[in-house]
């Protein structure tokens, strides 16, 4: 490999390192979803945690918002599938994003 | 209740904001599918193309203000409250770019005012990080969320008490900067009136588009971006472009 070639695939390879940045946060923005008048995150954390929760609690129970406030969930079942709804949405179209960054790299 | 979506835009000298004007209008009525009321003077309305339903406000702007020389007519922000014919009001910058609907939501909280505090640089050189800029943690208000009620009107006028008083409360939180910003205004406004104790946030980091990129191509889904010798694009994600020269792309 020449130097030339050599700069050719540093290049790509920062272009696809940023354009995957990017997808990952905008991933992130979109697991941002409000809920009952209030804002969460349908990141791996809150899922489980609702997950173990409606274990123990099936009709109601208390967890914290993005701003530490506490928010009574009434409908748990409702609340876990907005959640995974909107953390498979996201993470879905991150994951076609990456195929394009696969082949770019071919 | 009333929600809808304030926006102020007035042309200078050298920026055609008419013309991000457009832009921005038509991706909130695609996206957001929010009510819109635009603060404008009658100069900069007269080279407005039309855009539909729009409920306009007319202001003069308050003049003095400079951005790296240039003309910079941002100091009217502090009228929001009185402006604003909605119950829940999303102000956002004319530069912001919603290619998604995830504004549109934080209409829908209990939160009478929310405003982020982080800006996310698409060019991956993390170049917002304002620490070393004040004493002060900023906050971003190119977003803000509010609704009409007797706490958010008195964050407003301390946002009127901090203008009125810049200088002073510059010199106070060590901002480098000495024309009025709107990020330092709410940031020393909202850390008084919560004496001095944390707030309520958006948790959003705003995707953020240095000066230094030349906005090349703006579509409908997204807009790709020159830095130095590479083009770069986002699509299906809100983008806040500093470098004005969009206006004419």
């Amino acid at each position: 490999m020449d130097i030339g070639e050599l700069k050719k695939q540093s290049d790509l390879s920062y272009d696809i390192a940023i354009a995957k940045r990017n997808a990952l946060e905008k991933a992130t923005s979109r697991m941002i979803v409000v809920y009952d008048e209030h804002i969460f995150c349908a990141d791996p954390e809150t899922i489980n945690l609702v997950k173990n929760l409606m274990e123990v609690h099936t009709s109601s129970f208390y967890i914290l918002d993005s701003n530490k406030n506490p928010v009574e969930i009434s409908d748990p079942s409702k609340f876990l599938q907005v959640l995974v709804q909107r953390n498979q949405e996201a993470i879905s179209s991150y994951h076609q994003m990456s195929k394009t960054f696969e082949k770019k790299n071919d | 209740m009333t929600k809808g979506v304030l926006l102020f835009c007035f042309d200078t000298a050298d920026t055609k904001y008419h013309s991000i004007l457009e832009r921005c209008v038509r991706l909130v009525k695609k996206n957001l599918k929010l009510p819109i009321t635009v603060v404008t003077n009658f100069k900069t309305f007269k080279k407005m193309k039309p855009m539909g339903f729009i409920n306009y406000k007319f202001i003069e702007p308050e003049s003095g203000n400079t951005k790296l020389g240039k003309e910079w007519n941002n100091v009217d922000r502090h009228m929001a409250y009185e402006l604003s014919p909605y119950d829940s009001t999303l102000v956002m910058d004319i530069d912001y770019f919603c290619f998604t609907d995830n504004l549109a939501q934080f209409l829908d909280t209990d939160y009478d005012f929310l405003v982020p505090d982080t800006a996310y640089d698409l060019t991956g050189r993390n170049t917002f990080d304002q620490r070393r800029w004040s004493m002060i943690p900023m906050v971003w208000a190119t977003v803000l969320v509010f609704k009409k009620n007797h706490k958010v009107r008195k964050i407003f006028e301390t946002v009127k008490y901090i203008k009125q008083y810049y200088s002073y409360f510059t010199d106070m939180y060590r901002v480098y900067s000495k024309n009025l910003r709107n990020d330092y205004l709410f940031a020393m406004a909202l850390q008084q009136i919560n004496g001095f104790t944390g707030y309520n946030k958006l948790p959003l980091a705003l995707p953020t588009l240095p000066p230094d990129c030349e906005v090349v191509k703006i579509t409908d889904n997204g807009l790709a971006w020159k830095y130095r010798d590479q083009i770069s694009y986002v699509e299906d994600q809100d983008v806040h472009v500093l470098n004005k020269e969009m206006a004419n792309v």
